[in-house]
């Protein structure tokens, strides 16, 4: 089946400034993705031209089998949730209803008011007296309303109490429950979203350095503990995305093509957050260190 | 979308129509009072035959406040375009809204349209009921001064303050596409406004059709029926000589008296060279757009604004289809 997201060689560049280079991902349908990577890596860049609120500069996606466009069709299929979480402030809850109701072919008020009725959110208060979790909650209720295929948040914890975020979170899972609706969510930490994602989409410096299902990313990665020894063994058959050396021992984050026979390394499994540290600190480490050869050569397919 | 953009400027629009009521009800008062003092005036100057220098009888039909409340309306067409056209897209850039407005299943050229369509009929309307109220109240001032063109009365009444309602309205919703901020698109609207006004009513306006020039004796001063536009008026020699700048010589309204006139010119009493420069070829002279020419210059008037607002709209839809939001 073709994936809710293609993208190829997806690039934005400002005057001066590249915020998105190459961008080549892919996502499958029903798929809760977190778009991690530190701040300014380009996540927002990518969700906008998603969303298409902004136009490529260079190479091309494909959302729902067509290019983001500024038509109405297109958009009655996307729900896009800015990182400010944007409302108007003098306008009610009730009010934000009436206007998605007037400008969108598949709206669902109900459920919108029966989501905030829950979270008892008052519909008759001005967003801009609501607090922030209530804010998020409401637009997410909003963007839900929509009954979009695929639904894109920026940063949408970041302004969230971690009880609130819970509560966000546990929505937008249920949200997606149904199977046929595919989240992109991003975040500056894969700790916030490790819980609810099944695929996960990293990027950094403008660059994609993974795009796969997390129980792949999980299954092929594994950290290898070692007596200080030299590692150009283990790279000739496996990747070494991070390498750290210590007086006395080697530990490797490394993505295996096979068993590890050297008995010497202890084999451990990663955690989902570990992996995408040591893909963004081997990013930082430097364009032409070893590991930096690991890029990209991990993206689950693609090229 | 209408709804919309009616849920979202109600409260301004109720604000905007209770100002409007409180001027229309002030205006109309005075206005019927100024009616009253004229045709009062009328039939006292009937009677004893001195309707013909009423004019000039020092006669006043309104205080001088509302005289300039009344020209003070000049600004009713541009308020719309500062108060709701500035801030139409600058204010949802600025907050961010236009990231929810515009990601809705419906085309930015249609948000832009409707909401545009609407303030520009709610900036006519109010310009038009301004200005309307402001012509009648105007019928007997006009008539006894024979105001009617000049400018602070031609750009109050008419058809005009519709054409620069709408000029303001889509200056104020450009310069918010294109500076994308809300009080730098209000300097800009206020500046261009003004700066345009002032343009067109002071170095354009008298433009607009050719002028007529008339040529008078000296001995039978000239003035045009109704209210006209004068644009030059003074004295030409019998070989096109005119004023000159003072430099001391014996001159009369700025034109060098001849040899053959100085001893009329010798007496303190100015008018005294009058007949002798008129046996000499002297004549007066008056450019001016005559009384008829009212209307067509208000339609030439609105046009220019009408026409400049159009592309001023145009340049904001092309921005918002264009530019990334």
């Amino acid at each position: 089946m073709k994936p809710v997201i293609e993208t190829s060689g997806l690039t934005k560049r400002y005057r001066r400034v590249t915020a998105l280079n190459d961008c080549t991902i892919s996502v499958p349908e029903g798929r809760i993705s977190a778009l991690v990577g530190p701040n300014g890596a380009g996540k927002t860049t990518l969700l906008r031209l998603l969303a298409g609120l902004a136009a490529p500069t260079g190479g091309r996606a494909e959302v729902l089998g067509r290019p983001p466009r500024k038509d109405p069709a297109y958009l009655a299929e996307i729900g896009f949730l800015a990182q400010e979480i944007p409302l108007y402030r003098r306008l009610t809850a009730e009010d934000h209803i009436g206007i998605g109701a007037h400008l969108n072919p598949r709206w669902d008020g109900k459920l919108a008011r029966e989501r905030l009725a829950g979270l008892k959110i008052p519909l008759d208060r001005p967003a801009g007296r609501l607090s922030g979790g209530q804010r998020a909650q409401l637009a997410l209720a909003l963007t839900l309303a929509k009954r979009p295929r695929l639904l894109l948040l920026d940063e949408p914890l970041a302004a969230l109490d971690p009880l609130a975020r819970r509560d966000f979170l546990a929505a937008l899972a249920e949200a997606a429950a149904g199977g046929d609706l595919t989240i992109v969510l991003s975040s500056h930490l894969i700790a916030d979203t490790e819980r609810v994602c099944d695929h996960l989409i990293l990027l950094a410096e403008s660059q994609v350095q993974l795009c796969a299902d997390t129980e792949s990313l999980l299954a092929q990665h594994r950290i290898l503990t070692g007596p200080r020894k030299d590692t150009t063994g283990i790279a000739r058959t496996h990747v070494i995305v991070r390498e750290d050396t210590t007086a006395r021992q080697t530990t490797l984050l490394a993505r295996l093509n096979g068993p590890v026979i050297d008995p010497a390394w202890t084999v451990d499994e990663p955690n989902l957050e570990e992996i995408v540290l040591a893909y963004m600190s081997a990013d930082q480490a430097g364009h032409n260190a070893g590991p930096a050869g690991a890029r990209l050569s991990a993206v689950g397919g693609g090229r | 979308m209408t709804w919309v953009t009616w849920r979202q400027y109600r409260y301004q629009g109720a604000l905007a129509a209770a100002l409007l009521a409180v001027l229309a009800v002030v205006l109309l008062l005075t206005g019927l009072h100024a009616a009253n003092a004229w045709h009062s005036a009328l039939s006292g100057c009937a009677k004893n035959g001195t309707c013909g220098s009423l004019g000039g009888s020092g006669l006043s039909l309104s205080s001088p406040t509302f005289l300039t409340l009344v020209v003070a309306t000049s600004a009713v067409p541009l308020l719309p375009g500062l108060f709701w056209g500035a801030p139409m897209v600058a204010s949802e850039l600025e907050a961010g809204t236009h990231q929810f407005a515009w990601t809705q299943s419906i085309t930015r050229r249609r948000w832009l349209a409707v909401r545009a369509a609407w303030l520009l009929l709610a900036a006519v309307v109010l310009s038009g009921i301004v200005s309307a109220v402001v012509t009648w109240w105007s019928g007997p001032d006009n008539a006894l001064n024979a105001d009617a063109f000049l400018a602070n009365h031609f750009d109050i009444t008419g058809i005009v303050p519709a054409g620069y309602a709408l000029f303001a309205m889509a200056l104020g919703i450009c310069a918010g596409a294109l500076l994308r901020r809300t009080v730098p698109a209000l300097a800009v609207t206020l500046a261009g406004f003004t700066g345009l006004r002032a343009l067109t009513a002071l170095w354009l306006r008298p433009h607009y059709l050719s002028p007529v020039t008339v040529y008078y004796k000296l001995t039978a001063p000239f003035s045009p029926a109704g209210s006209y536009l004068g644009i030059a008026q003074g004295i030409i020699g019998p070989h096109g000589q005119t004023a000159v700048p003072n430099n001391g010589a014996p001159s009369y309204d700025g034109v060098p008296i001849p040899a053959a006139c100085l001893h009329a010119a010798a007496t303190p009493n100015p008018q005294a060279p009058v007949p002798c420069l008129a046996a000499h070829g002297y004549h007066g002279y008056l450019t001016y757009q005559p009384a008829s020419r009212f209307w067509a210059f208000q339609g030439i008037e609105t046009g220019i604004f009408v026409v400049l607002a159009a592309a001023l709209l145009a340049v904001a839809f092309w921005v918002l289809q264009r530019r990334d939001a």
